[in-house]
């Protein structure tokens, strides 16, 4: 279904949502940051730049409580959380490297454990895309073969169009839904073009090459050169919209407490060690190998995909300066 | 006004010496390697490298967007770089603060280094693109206040003088702002910022001052600090971070250039700066002392907070 | 015969963290004396103010005091020569923090008691109790312990009672 929905329209379906007690997550200005986040009114939605954090928290939080102990006596209760209590929600000004990212994650999540934190999110979320107009040279969709119009992974998505409003698609039966039910804000295509597209401007991969040489080089003196500088800190994977692992704690008192599933970054030192004291990713550039690894091989090898959407935010901010899509580009001349 | 150059025209010349010295010192064998900064991808950009052989001096550059403290290679903590022989580094001014504070801990011997000091007129904020260019708009926050643009007692620095034209001060001004509010209200702008934080700890580890092995806030046993990324467990982390370096950070401001959250952090180390400072009269990065402020004491401290 | 004792609507959490040698000495004087004081206090043994790492005063508050009170032996009369010397510059540091981000320092105390202030004890942790129960509870950590990030916040009431119960 095409249609066009002009921008007051679309914060008058965002304001409609919100008063039907949807809960309209889309990306703000916290603290001065843009992050993803629920919004009171369609005022603060900012849609002029990537928000720093990626589209998988709405998913995948980057803290969450799994299930609650209490002792009383010698009894002890435990309280599971019910995903049933996850509100429905609409993911508004989804970039294309976030929304595809998310498709890829679902193949981990639903693998040989079902997470039904993750899948019962996803159910509840419609997720509307939006088109980028401009790139830095961080960027890099098109080198992984996305590119800054793909609707991967969204249920509508939208196009910027030349006077103002959007070109609208929809791409799946929870966008029409979302559509239907607030047709009237949507008017049929106007025959307007689209806003040139943003121009990444990194070469694409090869990444039949990359993963033949991943292969066949695990063990190889450029992780040293290319990971020296690794600081070992976890932005990249926090901020990817593709990175998964996630840490069990138990947090509180030997009375009561939580269990919590946090985010986990293969960057720390503590990421593999062993309760023996031995940690066989020993020194940063085995840390830092696995991510490329487990990006451009790993994931590869048991899914089929590749765990990257090239949004560039670990290029961005990497402390030190680590540019994975420099890596990824110089291991496919190799 | 914001957008007023700030001269770099020196930066080309530096970055010409350093690469002779460096070649020279590779060359003769007085190190073993050099750390130093190198051009990446992006445009404009530099990422730290370390240089093992004198053909690789050409390397190194220095610009703008030269931003990282590289003495953070050089502490226990970071095992990739080999300690072996003599290390040369490239240093500005504020990262000079933190070897002199990391010699001080007996984290590293003075022999044991063979220093390039930059002449440094500032470099880029953390938010702005790195092939952008240098100005009041620009410039990193902390080089607004730079009391160190010419590193001294280096042994080598490239004989050029930086021009260095006066500019708003920006922690101060933060501090003093932040002096002004009531309790409550200074507790929702912290609350704000450190809701945001996503403990990915890129604050602690560009640390040059946290080295240790093992961090507090890793341990589980007992948990002093919650690990979860949640406000409570967040607050907590900074409150501890900020009091570890109380008294130790000079200022290189890497924690705040690399939060991918912009929480100001450096504004809670310069607060604790400014404190110590006004109590105990100590400035830390100027010279080797064995003990800083809160690793000694005079019987005669103000105790006027104890009853 | 015990004293009248006043009912109050809120009665707030005092954590003492005390030196072995001088104040819990001296509170074990006020004890042993009859001193009557306020039972809203209650006391850490550590072997030295030396050994009270700033971390106790925040877990304290995180873990629901409205109060804190830190006491150790007077300057010069250290059982370890120098730990309060070294106590009262990190102190002074750690109130200073604590205050710019934003917690009001009429919650946290600092006082010297010696094994033979039985009374100075008493006055102490007197003050400190009224101090705060006219501030009220300290409800800036409370508060914090139970905030979410919003990806992660259950709103289903029954979870929300579970916790609550916590």
């Amino acid at each position: 279904m095409q249609l066009y929905i002009s921008e007051k329209n679309l914060k008058a379906l965002l304001d409609r949502l919100i008063a039907d007690g949807m809960r309209v997550v889309a990306p703000r200005m916290d603290a001065g940051t843009p992050l993803y986040g629920p919004l009171t009114d369609s005022a603060g939605i900012v849609l002029d730049q990537l928000p720093r954090r990626s589209a998988k928290e709405a998913f995948f939080p980057l803290c969450e409580d799994i299930m609650s102990y209490e002792k009383q006596g010698r009894k002890v209760s435990l309280t599971d959380i019910d995903p049933a209590g996850f509100p429905e929600t609409v993911l508004v000004g989804v970039r294309p490297c976030d929304a595809a990212a998310i498709p890829v994650l679902d193949a981990v999540f639903s693998w040989d454990y079902k997470d039904e934190f993750f899948l019962e999110r996803r159910r509840k979320t419609t997720i509307v895309g939006l088109a980028c107009t401009k790139a830095d040279d961080a960027c890099f969709c098109t080198a992984v073969g996305l590119s800054p119009a793909n609707p991967k992974g969204s249920d509508l998505f939208l196009t910027p169009l030349e006077g103002g409003g959007y070109a609208c698609e929809t791409f799946t039966e929870k966008g029409e839904a979302l559509v239907n039910a607030n047709r009237e804000l949507f008017a049929e295509p106007n025959g307007s073009t689209a806003l040139p597209l943003a121009e990444p401007q990194t070469e694409r991969f090869d990444l039949k090459k990359v993963k033949a040489w991943l292969d066949g080089h695990f063990e190889d003196p450029a992780w040293d050169s290319i990971a020296v500088r690794c600081v070992g800190c976890g932005a990249c994977a926090f901020l990817c919209p593709a990175c998964h692992c996630f840490d069990i704690v138990d947090e509180g008192t030997e009375k009561a407490g939580k269990r919590r599933k946090n985010w986990d970054a293969c960057g720390f030192w503590k990421f593999t060690h062993h309760a023996s004291g031995h940690n066989p990713r020993d020194l940063q550039p085995k840390r830092y190998r696995n991510r490329i690894m487990h990006k451009f091989k790993y994931y590869d090898d048991k899914f089929g995909q590749t765990l990257c959407s090239g949004c560039g935010r670990c290029i961005r901010f990497c402390p030190v300066g680590i540019d994975i899509a420099a890596i990824v580009s110089e291991i496919s001349k190799k | 006004m914001h957008d007023n150059p700030i001269d770099t025209s020196i930066y080309a010349a530096v970055t010409e010496a350093i690469q002779g010295e460096a070649r020279r010192i590779l060359s003769e064998g007085h190190v073993a390697a050099v750390v130093g900064y190198a051009a990446a991808r992006r445009k404009g950009s530099a990422q730290p490298v370390v240089v093992t052989r004198a053909d690789d001096a050409g390397k190194l550059i220095f610009s703008a967007a030269c931003v990282n403290n590289l003495a953070v290679y050089l502490t226990k903590a970071r095992k990739e770089i080999p300690k072996s022989g003599k290390i040369g580094i490239v240093v500005k001014g504020c990262d000079l603060k933190a070897l002199v504070g990391l010699m001080g801990e007996s984290q590293l011997k003075r022999e044991e280094l063979y220093l390039i000091g930059v002449p440094c007129a500032g470099v880029l904020a953390s938010t702005i693109q790195p092939d952008t260019a240098l100005t009041a708009g620009t410039i990193a926050p902390k080089c607004r206040e730079c009391d160190a643009h010419l590193p001294t007692g280096c042994d080598f620095v490239p004989a050029r003088q930086p021009v260095t034209p006066e500019l708003e001060k920006h922690y101060s001004a933060e501090i003093a702002r932040l002096e002004a509010m009531t309790p409550a209200e200074r507790w929702a702008y912290w609350k704000g910022q450190f809701k945001k934080c996503i403990k990915c700890y890129a604050c602690r580890q560009v640390c040059p001052f946290c080295f240790c092995e093992q961090c507090l806030c890793d341990r589980n046993k007992p948990q002093m600090v919650e690990t979860t990324p949640r406000p409570a467990g967040n607050f907590a982390w900074h409150i501890v971070r900020a009091m570890h370096l109380a008294g130790r950070c000079a200022g290189c401001a890497e924690c705040e250039r690399v939060c991918p959250m912009d929480i100001p952090l450096n504004l809670l180390n310069r607060k604790m700066a400014k404190e110590l400072k006004e109590l105990y009269d100590y400035e830390a990065g100027f010279e080797v002392r064995e003990k800083g402020p809160l690793a000694t004491y005079d019987e005669k401290d103000d105790q006027s907070f104890i009853k | 015969m015990h004293p009248e004792k006043t009912k109050h609507a809120f009665e707030p959490k005092i954590i003492a963290f005390v030196c072995t040698w001088c104040t819990y000495a001296g509170a074990d004087l006020a004890g042993t004396s009859r001193m009557q004081y306020p039972a809203n206090v209650r006391v850490l043994k550590f072997p030295c103010t030396g050994r009270i790492d700033p971390v106790f005063i925040l877990k304290a508050f995180q873990q629901g005091a409205d109060g804190v009170l830190v006491s150790g032996c007077h300057p010069g009369d250290c059982h370890y020569i120098a730990g309060n010397f070294h106590a009262r510059r990190r102190f002074a540091a750690f109130r200073k923090l604590l205050e710019f981000v934003g917690v009001d320092l009429g919650r946290l105390q600092f006082s010297w008691v010696s094994a033979a202030e039985g009374g100075k004890w008493v006055e102490m942790v007197t003050g400190l109790t009224e101090r705060v129960r006219l501030m009220g509870p300290m409800q800036e950590f409370k508060e914090l312990a139970l905030e979410e990030q919003w990806s992660g916040a259950i709103n289903t009431p029954e979870l929300q009672e579970a916790y609550n119960s916590i």
